[in-house]
């Protein structure tokens, strides 16, 4: 009777769950997890180790020779090593091959380490080396194969791959034992240009066309007399764009305003215009409050001013800050720099002046 | 006296007014509009030297362009691909410097709507070690004379050497998954996400002495196994600098187009929408490094986030409702009340009523 009252005042749900865990009692949910640890190791594979490709050239498009080296892995015996050349490493990726690369004539002209090989097969991109199936020596051994007559990609711009396989059988078929890839990459010691070369275009001035190719011609601001009860304002222009794959950054650099050894304090945080405070900012933005500055102009809306100089009606100076940027290509666009000055009171008096430098640099 | 005074006055007036009027004396200054290369890159064996022609353009058809050039140093700002720049030459050379072994004219002029090409060299002695050495050369217009606030623009080019040899590479992969770009650095990594994914990203250490731009790919799989590959984990190729901890961002789905970039053709790339389904989503990467003549090193690592949007929460969590209402009803009905769709059950309010 007892019994009956502590099972009516327990919930139900709770009944429910105590029935679902008699069911999978603790032994039965450790044999799975015992199942599952000793089950997915077996499907593991093995790398070679101590991998590498030597290019005795790294001239685009020149007969030239590779060395590759590598170590087995597995104690296993080896017939024949697969060698593909592709774009990329992945062994399970389609296979695009290196544009200009040809290893058709290529020639084995020195082993070390598991020797006994000779080619099999060569085509473009494909090379099979093979040799009566043996035990490798040891695992972990060292060993290079040296190739001649290997015509080197072409493309400056991607690196490439050779995806290698060890395979018991001498044809390089069957299951395979180790595998693993090399990369390589081809460059130029001077760069000759072939194709549209990068470039980044820039300008400065207190106006400026969009494509940089006229300006006012005006390289400075005034913006009138110090007031302790206005905000003088002022603005400038920059326009910039690159076909440089990692974009651009703008730093503008430069100290505050300063009359000898007095100076305006730069806003060193996105800050409101308060007059009566000392303080030099800027932003590349259309402020409301002001009336001054405009939103980057251009369709291209890659390329932005940085969250700290893109606020409205706040400004900052920061010298070497980056005011903008773009991670991407970006074709040209314009930005409208704003300049803020407040004085305090207590300002002495003075012919305050800077230069700002805004330096347009690539990405790397 | 009184004339003293006055003479006195009139110097205090004179000062105040020279003190708060603005400087109006302008004197003609050079174009400030020009193209560059903003990057080089070069291999060189040590002992060896090359010669090189720059060229740079004066977008400006109206006047002439006066620069003048200087080799500086840069490291990297964060773990963006934003140099650097040390501006002050009297700063100690940095250990992978290349203004001791570059040479730059002082000065270059360019006619306006002009191109020009300047000579450069880069000489490395036979006993600097293998590895990347990077400078930069900067291109200053001439500061201006008047105003409050006067301007000036430079230009950058960024300049990469590779002495080939036995070099010491060391990336460690810090973190890696789903990216929130508008969050900069390491915080905009995300196990959960609301908004749609379109980016993923790694963040490697580079402990070496050689810059690294690594290859590989990158794979998604959702919970339904449909499979999403980036092939090109850095398509921009990006490197990671001497001790830097850099963030490589490759979109899952990547919109190409080419663009007319004064002229000439320029493919522009941006993150497109993958349309990934709201759920759960593993990723894996296998990346490749690694210098001519130097072990190709591998990195592969695992992870996983959820991409639940609003939508996605509040149609589930509807669902979830209904599903938990059946089954009470059913639970109801199974102990012997009646199902009734929408209704309560007298029976079942009296059942245990009846039990006692």
């Amino acid at each position: 009777m007892k019994r009956l009252d502590v099972k009516r005042r327990t919930p139900r749900i709770h009944r429910a769950v105590f029935r679902v865990r008699t069911l999978f009692s603790e032994e039965f949910l450790a044999l799975i997890l015992v199942l599952l640890v000793f089950t997915v190791p077996a499907a593991a594979t093995t790398r070679f180790e101590n991998r590498g490709l030597f290019m005795t050239s790294t001239e685009p498009g020149v007969t030239t020779s590779y060395t590759v080296s590598l170590s087995y892995m597995t104690p296993e015996p080896v017939g024949s090593l697969d060698m593909l050349f592709c774009i990329s490493p992945i062994p399970y990726d389609p296979c695009e091959v290196p544009p200009g690369l040809d290893a058709s004539q290529a020639t084995l002209i020195d082993q070390s380490g598991e020797t006994g090989f000779s080619i099999h097969s060569k085509s473009v991109n494909h090379i099979v080396l093979s040799r009566p199936s043996s035990m490798i020596m040891s695992s972990n051994s060292a060993s290079s194969y040296v190739f001649d007559n290997i015509k080197n990609p072409t493309d400056i711009d991607k690196s490439f791959s050779i995806r290698l396989k060890s395979h018991s059988s001498m044809d390089a078929t069957g299951s395979q034992i180790d595998f693993g890839s090399v990369k390589g990459q081809v460059s130029r010691g001077i760069g000759l240009e072939t194709q549209v070369p990068p470039m980044l275009i820039f300008c400065a001035a207190q106006q400026v066309e969009s494509d940089c190719s006229a300006t006012n011609e005006i390289y400075y601001s005034d913006m009138g007399t110090l007031d302790e009860n206005e905000t003088l304002t002022t603005q400038s222009q920059l326009a910039i764009g690159t076909n440089a794959t990692g974009g651009f950054v703008i730093t503008a650099n430069g100290g505050t305003l300063a009359a000898g050894t007095n100076t305006i304090d730069n806003v060193t945080s996105p800050t409101e215009s308060i007059p009566g405070k000392n303080q030099f900012g800027i932003n590349l933005v259309e402020n409301s409050t002001l009336g001054v500055g405009r939103n980057p102009e251009g369709e291209w809306a890659n390329a932005v001013p940085t969250d700290d100089y893109g606020q409205s009606n706040k400004y900052m100076y920061v010298p070497g800050d980056v005011i903008a940027h773009s991670p991407h290509v970006s074709l040209m666009r314009k930005f409208t720099v704003s300049y803020i000055v407040n004085t305090a009171p207590s300002l002495r008096a003075g012919i305050y002046t800077t230069t700002i430098n805004y330096i347009a640099s690539g990405r790397f | 006296m009184k004339q003293l005074k006055n003479l006195v006055l009139i110097a205090v007036v004179a000062f105040t007014v020279v003190g708060v009027l603005p400087l109006s004396s302008v004197s003609a200054q050079s174009s400030a509009s020009l193209s560059i290369a903003p990057k080089k890159s070069y291999v060189i064996e040590p002992g060896k030297s090359i010669e090189d022609k720059l060229a740079i353009r004066n977008i400006d058809a109206n006047e002439t362009l006066k620069l003048n050039l200087r080799v500086i140093d840069f490291t990297y700002t964060d773990d963006s691909g934003t140099p650097k720049l040390n501006l002050n030459q009297d700063t100690e050379p940095t250990p992978w410097s290349l203004r001791s072994y570059m040479e730059v004219p002082e000065i270059v002029t360019v006619k306006p709507g002009n191109s020009s090409t300047f000579d450069i060299s880069v000489a490395i002695p036979e006993n600097l070690g293998a590895g990347s050495y990077y400078s930069a050369i900067i291109y200053s217009t001439t500061a201006p004379d008047g105003g409050n606030v006067g301007l000036s623009a430079s230009g950058v080019t960024l300049v990469f050497v590779t002495v080939p040899g036995t070099v010491n590479e060391s990336l460690t992969l810090k973190k890696f998954g789903a990216y929130n770009g508008n969050v900069s650095g390491l915080n905009g990594y995300r196990h959960f996400m609301m908004d749609e994914p379109r980016v993923i990203a790694y963040t490697l250490e580079n402990k070496g002495n050689v810059t690294e731009a690594p290859v590989g790919t990158i794979k998604l799989k959702d919970m339904f196994g449909h499979e999403y590959t980036i092939n090109d984990v850095n398509p921009s190729k990006s490197l990671a600098l001497i001790g830097q901890t850099r963030t490589f961002q490759a979109c899952i789905k990547l919109n190409s187009q080419d663009v007319n970039f004064q002229g000439s053709k320029a493919e522009a790339s941006t993150c497109t929408s993958p349309g990934l389904w709201p759920g759960y989503y593993s990723a894996s990467i296998d990346i490749f490094y690694g210098q001519n003549g130097n072990n190709t090193q591998e990195i592969t690592k695992s992870t996983f986030f959820w991409y639940l949007p609003l939508w996605f929460l509040i149609v589930a969590g509807i669902v979830l409702l209904f599903v938990a209402y059946f089954i009470w009803r059913i639970v109801v009905m199974i102990r012997g009340g009646t199902f009734a769709l929408g209704g309560g059950s007298r029976r079942a309010k009296r059942a245990p009523a009846r039990r006692r």
